[in-house]
């Protein structure tokens, strides 16, 4: 009996000693940044500044609330965020559907619509700056469906329209991505069922609503809420299509922001201030996503 | 028969919208590879001619050689090998060592451990990635490579992952092994990792990825060109006034055969990275 527990405690020595380099890891790169974030929002502090940080208490909040700029970057990364994982969530559902009905090709079909997000997220920015060009395909093509030659759509000179060729760009390159995650759920559905709705006379149309769509709602949701929070988290896209000439205001999204606030004017109480607003923000999905995954198990 | 022409109807256009689909998401990709091909003056023909006339070389000397003729890309790309490459390690090996305690030890406090681990899932790295720099501003990391890995050495994600694929791991070889008088690190060195494959080559495959994508943090640390990493180069070749389209193409192209090399060669890890993220479960 004695030795098995100095077993015990020899192997739980080493179980300790096995977890403590990512501990280590953890609090310095994303505890104490966290903790120093929420700290440093309540000061006046500059980077380059040799005085001691003001403590202002909330006033950076304050600010950031009562500015146009910083509203304008919450208008920018919701616009972005709906107008981007909406879409992405009813075509890749849609996409999934139809491959997992066809007998061949499934895996060819799965490998094209994912090879977008093979590239990185600066070189589908780019490739997509050329299409957009004012004599690029993305003109050639609106103009031969909407038969309007000749037409330049000013995809970059627009406010609406440079938003949503940013859309664009991230809707094409994560669609795949999510048609996967979809056709991995819809696998999970047990054939048996469709089998048993068809001898009952249900249409593929019944099928879908009644089965599929509620079997699969786990996986709506975790797509939702991942979608929506890498939408959230969107910049490269934004700072690739502003630092080639595209206007920043309408796409000044909340990292954007911060990059800017931070990095380029130094500020670094009020960009602490508006990082913590954006991890709020994102703890309340995740939060979410907890909630209604937690809720939503199906049981066959 | 009524019933065999509807379904042959749509059997025909599940195949239709699927192949329209599908040559929307390929076309920008058949674009960046042809017009890598083209002068520029042939690129902006309208409409556009989708097969090139020749393979236009310069475009890709341009690309390695750069606006200003100094060959940074070359140095760059080995930046962004040597980041994406030592994370991918440094990960694989963290999370195994993490996912291996956390699913196979009893110590007190190991819930707590993984719990507080989980919660890092939460912080997004643009909500911490000023004060990050501010830590390696006081550790003096910054335009190094220690300062473009240290942030990223393992994540939450990757010691989930490892926990999850080694509960399912049988006792008893752990157990027969101790009986044996193995000690504990060379049993994760020679029975653990080697029968981890899979999760391993997952694992390595999205930290490479991610490392290849990363543009914030680059920004941040890496002042000089000599320590700028290829997304970065790419934001500057665009920026840069003479830059011509073909150029531009060609260094996406460039960028981006080392990701397909390992999306054709190893695609079942490759894309098992997202079905394993949806499986995730809490």
């Amino acid at each position: 009996m004695q030795h098995k527990s100095n077993l015990r405690r020899h192997q739980d020595l080493w179980g300790r000693l096995f977890v403590l380099p990512a501990i280590l890891f953890f609090s310095v790169f994303n505890f104490y940044p966290i903790i120093n974030a929420m700290y440093t929002s309540l000061f006046k502090k500059k980077v380059l500044s040799l005085n001691p940080p003001d403590f202002m208490g909330l006033e950076n909040y304050r600010y950031l609330f009562t500015s146009g700029d910083f509203w304008n970057s919450i208008r920018a990364t919701t616009v972005f965020t709906l107008g981007t994982f909406i879409p992405l969530l009813v075509f890749s559902l849609l996409l999934a559907v139809l491959i997992s009905q066809v007998k061949y090709g499934r895996k060819f079909l799965q490998m094209g619509f994912y090879s977008p997000a093979v590239l990185s997220s600066v070189v589908a920015a780019a490739i997509w700056l050329l299409i957009f060009d004012p004599r690029g395909l993305a003109n050639q093509w609106v103009n031969f469906v909407m038969q309007t030659p000749g037409i330049d759509h000013s995809w970059f000179a627009n406010a609406s329209m440079v938003q949503f060729a940013t859309m664009m760009v991230y809707f094409w390159k994560y669609v795949g991505y999510f048609v996967i995650i979809f056709i991995a759920g819809l696998a999970s559905i047990p054939g048996s069922m469709y089998e048993a709705a068809r001898i009952d006379g249900a249409s593929a149309w019944q099928s879908f609503w009644r089965i599929t769509l509620p079997l699969l709602r786990p996986t709506v949701v975790l797509v939702s809420i991942m979608s929506m929070l890498q939408c959230l988290k969107t910049f490269s896209t934004q700072y690739l299509f502003t630092q080639s000439g595209a206007p920043q205001a309408p796409i000044n999204v909340i990292t954007m922001n911060i990059y800017n606030t931070g990095i380029r004017d130094h500020r670094i109480g009020r960009a602490s201030a508006m990082s913590i607003i954006l991890f709020m923000i994102m703890l309340f999905f995740t939060w979410l996503q907890f909630k209604t995954t937690k809720s939503d198990e199906v049981t066959y | 028969m009524k019933q065999n022409y509807t379904h042959i109807l749509s059997r025909g256009l599940i195949w239709a919208i699927l192949i329209i689909s599908l040559i929307c998401i390929i076309a920008p990709l058949l674009f960046m590879l042809t017009a890598s091909l083209m002068p520029a003056s042939e690129i902006v023909k309208m409409p556009y001619r989708w097969i090139p006339s020749g393979i236009y070389f310069p475009n890709f000397v341009k690309a390695v050689a750069g606006n200003d003729g100094s060959f940074i890309f070359i140095r760059n790309l080995f930046n962004s090998l040597v980041v994406a490459g030592t994370v991918s390690l440094t990960t694989v090996l963290i999370s195994s060592l993490t996912g291996y305690s956390l699913s196979k030890f009893h110590y007190a406090g190991r819930d707590l451990v993984f719990m507080g681990i989980m919660a890092t899932m939460m912080i997004p790295f643009e909500a911490i990635m000023i004060p990050l720099y501010m830590v390696a501003t006081k550790m003096g990391i910054q335009n190094s490579y220690p300062g473009l890995i240290l942030p990223f050495l393992v994540n939450a994600f990757g010691v989930f992952m490892m926990r999850q694929y080694l509960i399912t791991f049988p006792d008893e070889f752990i157990d027969a092994a101790r009986v044996d008088g193995m000690s504990e690190f060379s049993i994760y060195r020679s029975i653990i990792l080697p029968n981890s494959g899979p999760a391993i080559a997952t694992l390595a495959i999205l930290a490479f990825r991610t490392q290849w994508d990363n543009l914030l943090w680059p920004l941040l640390v890496a002042q000089t060109e000599k320590m700028k990493t290829i997304p970065l180069y790419i934001v500057k070749f665009k920026a840069e006034m003479h830059t011509d389209e073909g150029a531009m193409m060609a260094v996406a192209l460039l960028a981006s055969v080392p990701m397909f090399i390992l999306f054709f060669s190893l695609s079942r890890y490759f894309v098992g990275g997202a079905a394993v993220y949806a499986s995730r479960k809490g």
